[in-house]
């Protein structure tokens, strides 16, 4: 089977098409910096500011009954020493009322303890077994913000050290534009994602846009290998070449994509939930990565 | 041939080798997966960075100290130069670790200031009236009693305050509390004058239930010098109405005069008690703090997971549904598209994976759910080479080739983008995992060591399997390799 994506055509479409989606990331970035409660880029989780985080299930016969968080938290205040905190709770219900999920500020092990044993009458009996706590100080995640971002620069001046050592100039100068426009459409869809749904980042999407980031260069790689070999070989014009090379290389790159996604897939669908939203994140960037390798970055190769 | 031969044989040999190390060798589970506390310390220093040597320390005191706590296969390890991580796998409570490790536990012996006897009386019943809102306040708490009891705490608070001519910042009633009885500690602290006696000079810590009623006493053992010392304190001021105090991070935590009768020689033998009302606990905790001996610079707790050991399993499972489910869809995706080379390629995955669990069990490394998620996707990234290689044959069989021809020429162009390739994800993990936190640091591991082993499965493990399958006349049908439909020119 041969394909024949119209590339020369349709250049204008795809520079449009980008375009549209960096505008679109940009401006979830602007929204989410001036006009949200958390006043940053995009919604830093709990890895990054510091809190309590805790998930506990509570133990029922058959169905959990239905109870309303806000008259739990009612509760948890008439029996609370530091009334404060209470204010700054979220708290919910999930599975059929089964699982409660609570975020409040930084609590100390001993103020986390006394939280649950309070939980526990109110709403209990909770299996303990079924724990789940984080507790990170608020020093901690400053320092865990500094590292992320640090990693993430490093890692990005390596890879594009590598490419200009590896390509000529202009290939090294296009795959590096594609690998910051796959970066930026992720983390804007992040920014839309805690702008509608409170969706927060921790480190792991720091993590997953390092993976992006060595992937996506990777899928260029290959499809610029493939142009710079028939550059060589073949007789027709250099557009045409660009625009062969590319689908010579098409199956492979969706193909690759699709065995990346299937395993992702799974992740999102049987793994556990600490996951989901890495896994999502990087299933968005393989998706963004693929279009960026297949069409944009050999695109932007093509002469007038 | 031969030399395919060989390979083939190589193979196998590491394939029941790994089978060995996976079977004696168990993997090592991180507490997400098995359930436990973790507990990140970090050490404070108000100016400069935290030597190696101040490092070594510390660790050697905490290590000492979750030793003598007897918590079961604990595991200390230094993280980044200047934190610590300690995991305490199982239901074990992470509380008393933390009150234990938390404290600095500087022992100090003083000697009182001449002409301060009424000031200490009055401290000390202040300190006494305060311990005893504090306890109240507890009470109150415990019996969720309404606002009325608590004020009767405040009344009382204010007239301590007034007594002490201080006034208490905090916003709440019980850090007022708290922050009058440091206060107190203090000024009592400031009535005693340091001797060169510390916690350095103990080679021992004990604890006994007194005879007379159910309070415990911690008991010391000095060095030799240190009881040299310690008579030589207590000589000092026997007989006087100075008193010896015994301060543990600034708070005084017992007072007690030195009779007239050793005004000659001191208080000799080389041995101390701390009788300061202790529970059984609370002594437990001493005991385990000097024994570990003072830490030279302080910790703070930064950060503590707990998982349930349920949820570990259920993490355990359902990490394998995603691991298996994702294979099998991979393997189902490679067989339709690729026919006998999709089958080649889902034979190399599974060697693929008994190789990277067999190096998990080597090296060690701990797996945790990053650590899982690194190994699922990295399974996606295994077929990536064997689809490169894979279209490459397609090509030179499309282009009339023979078999054989193809497969080795295939194989041999696709190798420079192939390793090129992977070249950046290895970059990417080799900075997450300089970089990384101990979290984000199993997820480099496993991916960086799956885009390694990859390489040797894609490229040797598939060609020799392939090599093996054409040996068989009935394999060697074109249309084995390329679907029927597409194979007209």
């Amino acid at each position: 089977m041969k394909y024949n994506l119209e590339l020369i055509k349709n250049k204008r479409k795809i520079f449009s098409f980008s375009t549209f989606l960096i505008l679109l990331s940009l401006l979830g970035i602007l929204y989410s910096t001036f006009n949200t409660s958390y006043k940053k880029p995009i919604n830093l989780g709990m890895d990054f500011v510091g809190g309590n985080e805790l998930r506990i299930e509570r133990v029922c016969e058959e169905e959990c009954s239905n109870l309303s968080p806000d008259s739990v938290l009612e509760n948890l205040r008439e029996i609370s020493s530091n009334k404060n905190f209470i204010n700054n709770i979220k708290l919910q219900f999930q599975n059929n009322n089964k699982l409660i999920s609570i975020r409040t500020p930084y609590l100390s092990i001993e103020e986390s303890n006394n939280l649950i044993t309070n939980l526990d009458n109110i709403i209990g009996p909770l299996n303990y077994e079924s724990k789940d706590s984080r507790l990170i100080g608020p020093k901690l995640g400053k320092r865990l913000l500094t590292n992320c971002v640090t990693s993430l620069l490093v890692s990005l001046f390596a890879i594009s050290l590598y490419i200009t050592i590896r390509f000529d100039k202009k290939y090294a100068l296009f795959a590096l534009l594609a690998l910051f426009h796959d970066l930026l459409i992720v983390f804007g869809i992040f920014s839309w994602l805690g702008i509608l749904l409170s969706v927060e980042v921790n480190s792991l999407f720091a993590v997953s846009l390092l993976t992006i980031a060595g992937y996506s260069v990777n899928d260029t790689v290959v499809i610029f290998d493939r142009i710079r070999e028939n550059l060589k070989s073949k007789e027709e014009g250099y557009n045409e070449t660009i625009q062969l090379s590319v689908n010579e290389s098409f199956r492979r790159t969706t193909f690759t994509s699709i065995t990346t996604l299937i395993p992702l897939l799974s992740i999102i669908l049987f793994g556990s939930y600490s996951l989901f939203w890495f896994s999502l994140s990087l299933s968005l960037g393989i998706i963004v990565g693929s279009y960026s390798s297949i069409l944009l970055a050999p695109s932007l190769l093509l002469k007038d | 041939m031969k030399r395919r031969q060989g390979w083939l044989f190589f193979i196998i040999f590491l394939l029941t080798l790994s089978v060995y190390l996976l079977i004696n060798y168990p993997l090592q589970l991180g507490l997400d997966l098995q359930g436990g506390s973790q507990l990140t310390l970090q050490i404070i220093k108000e100016e400069g960075k935290v030597t190696r040597d101040e490092l070594e320390a510390v660790n050697s005191v905490i290590d000492k100290r979750v030793n003598n706590l007897g918590v079961s296969e604990s595991n200390l390890q230094t993280l980044g130069g200047d934190q610590l991580i300690l995991e305490l796998p199982g239901e074990q409570n992470p509380l008393v670790a933390s009150r234990v490790l938390g404290k600095t536990a500087l022992l100090e012996f003083r000697t009182q200031k001449e002409g301060t006897s009424t000031d200490l009386k009055n401290l000390q019943l202040q300190r006494l009236s305060i311990k005893e809102l504090i306890e109240q306040y507890s009470i109150e708490e415990k019996n969720q009693n309404n606002d009325n009891y608590f004020k009767v705490i405040q009344d009382d608070l204010i007239d301590i305050e007034q007594e002490l001519n201080y006034s208490s910042t905090s916003n709440d009633l019980y850090g007022k509390l708290i922050e009058i009885k440091k206060y107190v500690d203090k000024e009592i602290t400031n009535l005693f004058i340091k001797t060169d006696l510390s916690g350095k000079d103990l080679i021992n810590a004990g604890r006994r239930q007194e005879q007379t009623n159910s309070n415990w006493e911690v008991l010391l053992t000095f060095s030799n010098s240190g009881g040299e010392k310690f008579a030589e304190i207590t000589k000092s001021i026997a007989g006087t109405n100075q008193l010896l105090a015994i301060i543990l991070d600034g708070e005084s935590i017992s007072e007690a005069s030195v009779g007239n009768q050793f005004a000659s020689t001191g208080i000799t033998g080389g041995s101390a008690t701390i009788s300061g009302n202790f529970s059984a606990e609370n002594a437990r905790e001493l005991e385990v703090q000097l024994k570990g001996g003072s830490l030279p610079l302080p910790i703070e707790i930064v950060e503590t997971n707990t998982i349930g050991a349920l949820l570990g399993s259920k993490n355990i499972l359902k990490s394998l549904y995603a691991a298996i489910s994702g294979l099998i869809f991979v393997g189902i995706f490679m067989i339709f598209n690729y026919r006998i080379l999709g089958f080649v390629s889902v034979l190399s995955l599974v060697l693929y994976g008994f190789f990277n669990l067999a190096l998990y069990s080597l090296i060690p490394v701990t797996l945790t759910l990053p650590g899982i998620s690194g190994l699922i996707l990295s399974i996606g990234m295994a077929v990536d080479a064997n689809i490169l290689i894979f279209e490459r044959i397609r090509e030179e069989l499309y282009d009339g080739n023979t078999l054989s021809r193809s497969i080795d020429s295939g194989f041999q162009r696709a190798n420079s983008s192939i390793v090129d390739g992977h070249i950046t994800t290895l970059l990417s993990c080799f900075v997450l995992f300089l970089l990384g936190t101990n979290f984000v640091k199993g997820f480099a591991a496993t991916l960086g060591i799956g885009v390694l082993i990859s390489l040797f499965t894609s490229l040797n493990c598939s060609k020799t399997i392939l090599r093996f399958f054409t040996t068989y006349q009935s394999l060697r049908q074109k249309n084995l390799y390329l679907p029927k439909n597409n194979f007209s020119n």
